[in-house]
């Protein structure tokens, strides 16, 4: 008898103190994703007095001015559609890298981005669509495709799907749709245009209209995904760990993939292929929150808007009066960045 | 994004000669007989290409090609930056006979080009890229293999369209055409009439200033004359084209704006990229990006269809310069003020 109870007094008090610094941690990222955010509507490409810009923000009425205007029509959208991109790619990372136990997991080098943009293309091309209400569905149902296509290929063979075969069915299921893409473009002037959309991410030229049409889908699917902690921490594991916890590991990963379609499709269907956030953010909220899932995916969230927001905050004032693309950004961050990870992660403790 | 500015831009060389083709279908088909040759010819990058004897089995992009039929040499293939039915530099030509070899900017059928066997290469030599059309930086690297098939030249995009117009009827004179035949006389004197309308036209408007902008979806680009011949060629006869204060260092044919910075210049009248210019593309961006009326010429609906197509010969240009004209005659030089 006395042995478990010394385990559980020599346990307890830790795990009880990273959560006591935990819960905290999510307040004081809501705090600094609300100074990113004031930042991104204060700051741009054009220099606008503070005074303007909180006399924009306080009467929330466009008074025609050119600062009201682009205060409330440009920045306020713009930052709105950041933190709620910024958001999804997080955590559909963080998921990923979960379910798959792959370390180098996200939305780009599973083929999920270049799935939603193959459909994207084949709606506009095809099927003469236009507007992001409806790209929207495209993306998803692209989005979705491609995962269960490199899930398929990777899961081959003996040893399933292993790390390393995901990532190689991710970049050849990427090629392959950019191909396709390309193939569909090169036929088609209007679709060369709209695809430029795809071909950086970037939040520019895309306001209050897209937001709209991907904030519903978005909003649900961040709610949704926060009560995967559990079933990923049980994945982790490994899946004859988690089948022997008593989770239902097939239908955990197809619930899991459905939402990270969903986040990755709307995502790219409103800014185009933003790689580099889904894949270093959750590695930061690893590190900060250790392995738990329940703390890596609302760390997840937090953390990668406000990546995302400083990025193309960045890039509209270093280019002013022109603009950098957050996708430029980010790959300039991210490619080191993703480099560090490959070399040093200890890849099996994800 | 690079990508895309540089379809901007160098997809504008292949020029809408829009409306001439009556014009440039003058020479007929006279240039069959070509000297034997040995040939030379001085590219635009100031370099002198030379052949044993006269090439007769010409590649050419789109602009370069029409170019060369208005003085009867008709290539044996042509690549276009966009589909050859709407590429505005083939519009009215006959290209019966003739094998198409791209219709996408950097794309390029070099295996197909390859089986036509030429002896030249046509394409504009762009000072800024240093590069001929066909081989910016950016195309597909498999269709720069196009080069490797025959000489290439091509007339400079540098600081007059004049000289390039002039450029290329001694490239078709040295290839043996006709270069003095009574219908293209008849275009140049039509040319020298058009200049001189717009010259008058331009002072009488002294206040008048103009910008050469193309909206898009991420931002806006205003055309810097530095590096647009017809814009220059515009400024030489008395119109005020404003000179952006900071192009694009890697790319200098414009300045970029974001749609923040929309309203940096408020000229009289806006010279719309003629490649997306349409009656309703002024309405459309009023209404799709908040800042495009906050530029006074676009909300007072100031707009007309800008040249900004590379044109390679006088009756293309006589034709734009007089649209040009009226829209100059039209416009209100105190919509900026």
């Amino acid at each position: 008898m006395s042995a478990p109870s010394r385990y559980a007094t020599r346990t307890a008090p830790r795990r009880a103190r990273r959560a006591l610094a935990l819960g905290p941690g999510l307040a004081v990222l809501c705090a600094v994703l609300a100074v990113v955010a004031f930042l991104s509507v204060t700051q741009g490409s054009r220099s606008i007095g503070l005074s303007d810009v909180l006399r924009a923000l306080g009467s929330l009425d466009n008074d025609g001015s050119i600062t009201s205007t682009v205060t409330l029509e440009l920045r306020v959208p713009r930052t709105l559609l950041g933190i709620l991109v910024g958001a999804a790619l997080g955590v559909a990372g963080a998921i990923l890298q979960g379910v798959t136990r792959n370390p180098l997991a996200d939305a780009g080098i599973m083929g999920i981005n270049s799935g939603a943009a193959a459909f994207v293309v084949f709606a506009i091309t095809v099927l003469g669509v236009r507007g992001v209400g409806v790209y929207v569905w495209f993306a998803f149902i692209g989005a979705a495709g491609a995962l269960v296509l490199v899930y398929a290929i990777a899961s081959l063979g003996r040893e399933g799907a292993t790390p390393v075969k995901l990532a190689l069915a991710g970049a050849a299921v990427t090629a392959g749709l950019a191909s396709v893409t390309t193939g569909i473009v090169m036929t088609n002037v209007d679709a060369l245009n709209e695809l430029r959309f795809w071909q950086v991410g970037s939040l520019a030229g895309r306001y209050a209209p897209i937001l709209v049409g991907v904030a519903p889908f978005l909003l649900v699917a961040l709610a949704v995904s926060m009560f995967f902690g559990r079933a990923l921490n049980g994945l982790a594991l490994g899946e004859d760990v988690a089948r022997g916890l008593g989770q239902h590991v097939t239908r955990t990963r197809a619930a899991a993939f459905a939402v990270v379609a969903v986040l990755a499709g709307a995502a790219t269907a409103a800014c185009g292929p933003i790689v580099f956030v889904g894949l270093v953010v959750p590695h930061l909220a690893r590190f900060i929150c250790g392995p738990d899932y329940r703390w890596i995916l609302p760390y997840s969230m937090l953390l990668a808007p406000i990546v995302l927001l400083l990025a193309d905050v960045v890039g509209r004032v270093v280019a002013a009066p022109d603009e950098l693309q957050v996708g430029v950004v980010l790959g300039v961050v991210g490619a080191p960045a993703f480099v560090a990870i490959v070399r040093y992660a200890r890849l099996s403790e994800v | 994004m690079r990508a895309w500015r540089t379809v901007v831009a160098v997809a504008a060389l292949s020029a809408v000669l829009a409306g001439c083709g009556d014009d440039s279908s003058g020479g007929g088909d006279s240039a069959a007989a070509a000297p034997a040759g040995p040939w030379s010819f001085t590219d635009g990058s100031g370099q002198v290409v030379k052949a044993d004897k006269t090439p007769t089995r010409i590649i050419a992009h789109a602009g370069e090609a029409a170019a060369l039929m208005s003085f009867g040499i008709k290539p044996v293939g042509i690549f276009a930056d966009e589909s050859v039915k709407t590429d505005p530099n083939l519009k009215n030509l006959d290209l019966t006979g003739i094998e198409i070899l791209g219709e996408e900017w950097g794309k390029i059928d070099v295996e197909k080009a390859a089986a036509l066997r030429p002896d030249l290469i046509v394409g504009d030599w762009w000072p800024a890229e240093k590069a001929h059309s066909g081989m910016e930086e950016g195309v597909d690297e498999k269709s720069k293999k196009l080069a490797e098939l025959a000489p290439v030249v091509g007339v400079s995009q540098g600081k007059s369209i004049v000289a390039l117009a002039d450029g290329y009827e001694d490239l078709a004179a040295s290839l043996g055409a006709k270069v003095d035949s009574p219908e293209i006389a008849a275009n140049k004197k039509r040319f020298e009439d058009s200049v001189a309308a717009f010259k008058q036209a331009v002072a009488g408007k002294a206040d008048l200033t103009v910008a050469a902008m193309s909206p898009a979806d991420d931002k806006v680009y205003v055309a810097n004359p530095e590096y647009a011949p017809e814009l220059l060629d515009l400024q030489s006869w008395g119109l005020k084209v404003i000179n952006p204060a900071s192009p694009d260092p890697g790319f200098p044919y414009w300045e970029n704006l974001s749609w923040e910075n929309a309203d940096k210049y408020q000229p009289d009248l806006i010279l719309w990229d003629g490649r997306s210019f349409t009656a309703t593309a002024n309405a459309e961006w009023g209404k799709k990006q908040p800042t495009w009326f906050k530029i006074k010429a676009a909300k007072a609906g100031a707009v007309v269809a800008w040249p900004a197509f590379w044109l390679h010969t006088y009756g293309d240009f006589a034709t734009e310069l007089d649209k040009l004209t009226e829209a100059v005659k039209a416009a209100d030089p105190n919509v900026g003020a």
